[in-house]
């Protein structure tokens, strides 16, 4: 009895060590897998983010920062992709920005992997795949993350049992006396890129990472920052420009563009109490104009069905049909009659906003000296144009390199 | 929406005959289901079969880790409690309140109450709070005349009350991360919500079996633990001390003085080391295997919950609940929430806040125009329910654990109108949510 009892013991360890070792070798993969990113001839340089804080040196959140600076001197604007992991709209609208952007006045920074750990794992619980293709005109098939809304644990653990955010050493004239800096939030949110702004130093990756970004802000004199999202359908803030109450005029601006050319989009203002956030934060300790964009996705919403790369990719799913069959689809703040929300639409608007915030910016600067021009996108008839193909071509590995 | 219903079955069968007919612990059988239903889940979408596997691999270890923190806090808990029990320091501690207040039996109960929802008041933790406060009045509920169904069933509702109590309610942090709402103003209604549940629920379940406690017929029962406390005196109850002075400190001040959290796995520990000098002689060779063996089914469930959580995610099964549960005309979505959420809590209470927790703050605190703090206040008091609902029953497996339950299901019926006044409770508050906004503060 003994000895059959240390045999079946000998069998399941066994069986635990190979899957430990096969699941092992699938997560270091993920860890240590890096995303061909093409560079064309329209970016013209590239530095680490440590350049603005020391303390990232060798870490996972040194990321590098891609510079498309323009022959004529003008106005600087920082585009962040890949916040948060598991909203690749966000990840891959920066990448096909960094490949397709012809600057020619200004400068734009593009930092598509800008919490480069919630890459390199998935969230546990969730389901989610671990990569995306696209194959290209020239027919190459690229590989890109689906990761984690948070830093990887293997960055920074344990969490705290609550996480306490503060606003570190940054000060703001801004800010009037008495309005709370601090929050508390869930635990897990101290691995979250989106609620460590503007940064600690010395902090964990996440908030060297933001404190990173607010300095790179700060001393390059930057003019407006994007930070690119995603949200599930049925969350309200969704097809969305949320915008500090510095960047309202412009953001308004911009929604009343997008919407002459049927992009249909909300406008929210950044609520004040929610701290931590870029919209809300780097508005308040930079002079930059800070925006946040939002497109509904079903592969992050807690009602979606099947979850794969599929459903990353094409936005088809039969569990957000049946919710949008519920009430008349008013339970969904994005329209899905169509019964599907795909990744190239969601690019798509991500881009054109992009696009239109710029134009919107030099409008509301109104100063040559700060314009910042992208000729491919130079007025809202390219904008369209480009929206158009895109989301009729329904695959962006046709613009990526 | 067929085949989602077809795995989801296929996932509870499997979980159903593991348990009841193949006597296979829970962990396992909810191992068995999650693979079982990935399979099924994932070929019939058309998934190859060698990405199947890959997947699905990746999927069951993956989902392991979505409970790691709370193992080691389980496991670091029941180190402590060994300690604690087999220096004699719960001997002693028993033996201290009753003589104090043995003449007040009510304000005894109410006050063993309050001490027993402490550590989950301040971690957001039922498992905390019944393993380390539960453990400690365990002994003295017992000698104060209460059966051990009771007193366990005393201490399971404390836990799960405290683990919603203010200042740390988890469940609510992970529904408020989900719809982006800012953990503040939730003192008053969390208070609202437990306070009075916590007072009506003691006196309901223990008033009646201590209300003619006759001290002097109680002294024998005690000599032991008399003994114990004359024996090592004030130093005996130090561990006690330690572990109330460090959670103070480490889970109220440290953050606000920019001092890193130890977390609670090493809060126990460091408790339980100090347990090791202050009374009986202890044998940490044996201590420590011993609690590890007695906390080993109770870390398998949660193994096997982040398992068949993640599966259920992966393949559909998750959607296809929510929004069967949505699907129901809107006058019965309280109904809906106030069962489904138990019930999907019978997986994992903090699952079930992330689930189904945020579709119905959504629908409550914005879709149906709601004071959103209070909805989710509400809603996690519901979700806490899930403590008690078996397999997995944090709360009420601990408590039998700690009474000396042999079977988890006695407490549960003993509980069971506790926990429907709970549900009406919030579900009135819940339904009410801006009739009680004046409660939000703090």
């Amino acid at each position: 009895m003994k000895k059959k009892g240390l045999v079946s013991t000998c069998i399941i360890l066994a069986v635990a060590l190979a899957l430990a070792v096969i699941t092992g070798i699938s997560f270091s993969k993920k860890r240590n897998f890096q995303e061909d990113i093409v560079i064309g001839s329209n970016v013209t340089g590239d530095f680490m983010l440590d350049e603005y804080n020391e303390n990232l040196k060798g870490t996972v959140g040194d990321v590098k920062v891609y510079v498309l600076k323009g022959e004529e001197e003008g106005g600087k604007v920082l585009i962040l992709g890949g916040t948060h992991a598991n909203e690749p709209a966000g990840h891959m609208a920066a990448i096909l920005m960094l490949e397709q952007f012809q600057v020619s006045k200004g400068t734009v920074y593009i930092i598509p992997n800008i919490c480069q750990s919630g890459l390199t794992h998935n969230d546990p619980l969730e389901g989610t795949p671990q990569y995306l293709h696209f194959t290209t005109k020239n027919g190459d098939v690229r590989t890109f993350h689906f990761g984690s809304r948070a830093s990887n644990p293997i960055d920074q653990w344990p969490d705290p049992d609550t996480y306490l955010h503060t606003s570190g050493d940054w000060t703001s004239d801004k800010i009037k006396e008495g309005v709370q800096t601090t929050q508390t939030l869930s635990g897990s949110e101290v691995r979250n890129q989106n609620r460590c702004y503007p940064g600690i130093k010395d902090g964990t990756v996440t908030e060297r990472v933001s404190y990173a970004v607010t300095s790179m802000i700060n001393e390059l004199k930057i003019d407006m920052v994007i930070d690119l999202h995603e949200s599930s359908p049925e969350y309200a803030v969704n097809n969305a420009i949320v915008a500090h109450q510095d960047a309202l005029g412009l953001a308004s601006d911009t929604k009343l563009e997008l919407d002459g050319i049927d992009i249909s989009i909300r406008l929210e203002p950044s609520p004040a109490k929610l701290r931590g956030l870029t919209h809300r934060e780097l508005g308040d300790y930079t002079d930059a104009y800070a925006l946040l964009c939002d497109v509904g996705n079903p592969s992050q919403g807690r009602f979606r069905g099947y979850t794969d790369e599929a459903l990353a990719i094409t936005g088809d799913d039969a569990c957000y049909r049946a919710a949008y069959a519920i009430n008349g689809g008013t339970l969904l703040y994005v329209d899905y009659s169509a019964g599907n929300f795909p990744l190239a639409l969601r690019v798509a608007r991500h881009v054109a906003t992009c696009a239109q915030l710029i134009l919107s910016m030099n409008f509301e600067i109104d100063d040559a000296a700060r314009e910042v021009i992208v000729d491919n996108f130079e007025d809202a008839d390219m904008i369209e144009e480009f929206y158009n193909d895109l989301v009729e071509a329904d695959d962006i590995g046709l613009w990526l390199n | 929406m067929t085949p989602y219903m077809i795995t989801f079955f296929v996932m509870v069968g499997v979980f159903m005959i593991g348990c009841f007919a193949l006597k296979w612990p829970v962990g396992v059988s909810m191992m068995a289901a999650a693979v079982i239903g990935g399979l099924e889940g994932m070929l019939v979408h058309g998934t190859t079969f060698s990405q199947t596997i890959t997947d699905l691999v990746r999927m069951m270890v993956e989902g392991e880790f979505g409970y790691i923190d709370t193992i080691l806090t389980i496991a670091c808990a029941m180190i402590f409690m060994k300690v604690i029990e087999d220096s004699g320091a719960l001997d002693a501690l028993s033996s201290l309140l009753i003589e104090k207040f043995h003449k007040v039996p009510a304000v005894l109960l109410i006050l063993i109450m309050f001490i027993i929802m402490f550590p989950g008041m301040i971690t957001g933790s039922s498992t905390a709070a019944v393993l380390s406060a539960g453990s400690i009045m365990a002994p003295v509920l017992m000698l104060l005349g209460l059966d051990n169904v009771t007193a366990g069933s005393v201490i399971a509702m404390g836990g799960i009350l405290g683990m919603i109590a203010p200042p740390v309610n988890t469940a609510a942090l992970v529904i408020c991360a989900g719809i982006d709402v800012p953990y503040v103003g939730f003192t008053g209604p969390l208070l609202l919500l437990t306070l009075p549940l916590a007072i009506l629920f003691v006196l309901m379940l223990g008033l009646p079996k201590i209300k003619n406690l006759d001290y002097e017929k109680l002294k024998p029962a005690l000599e032991k633990q008399d003994a114990t406390r004359k024996e090592y005196g004030f130093k005996i109850y130090i561990p006690f001390l330690v572990l109330v002075v460090l959670m103070i400190f480490f889970k109220v001040i440290a953050a606000k003085i920019g001092v890193t959290d130890l977390g609670m796995p090493v809060i126990f520990l460091i408790s339980a080391a100090v347990g090791l000098f202050t009374g009986r002689k202890i044998n940490p060779l044996k201590a420590v295997p011993a609690a590890i063996r007695t906390a080993t089914p109770v870390m398998a469930i949660l193994m096997g919950v982040g398992m068949f959580i993640e599966l259920m995610t992966a393949t559909g099964v998750r959607g296809f609940i929510v929004v069967t549960c949505l699907q129901i005309p809107s006058a019965l979505w309280i109904l809906a929430c106030c069962i489904s959420i138990p019930l999907f809590g019978a997986v994992s209470s903090f699952g079930a806040c992330s689930v189904l927790g945020v579709p119905f703050a959504y629908i409550y605190g914005t879709y149906l125009g709601g004071n959103v703090v209070v909805c989710l206040a509400a809603i996690s008091l519901i979700a806490a329910v899930g403590d008690m609902m078996p397999p997995t029953a944090l709360a009420g497996l601990f408590a039998a654990q700690v009474t000396g339950v042999k079977q988890y299901t006695k407490i549960l019926k003993k509980c069971i109108i506790p926990i429907i006044i709970l549900l009406i409770w919030a579900g009135f508050i819940l339904v009410k949510s801006k009739t009680f906004a004046w409660s939000v503060f703090g």
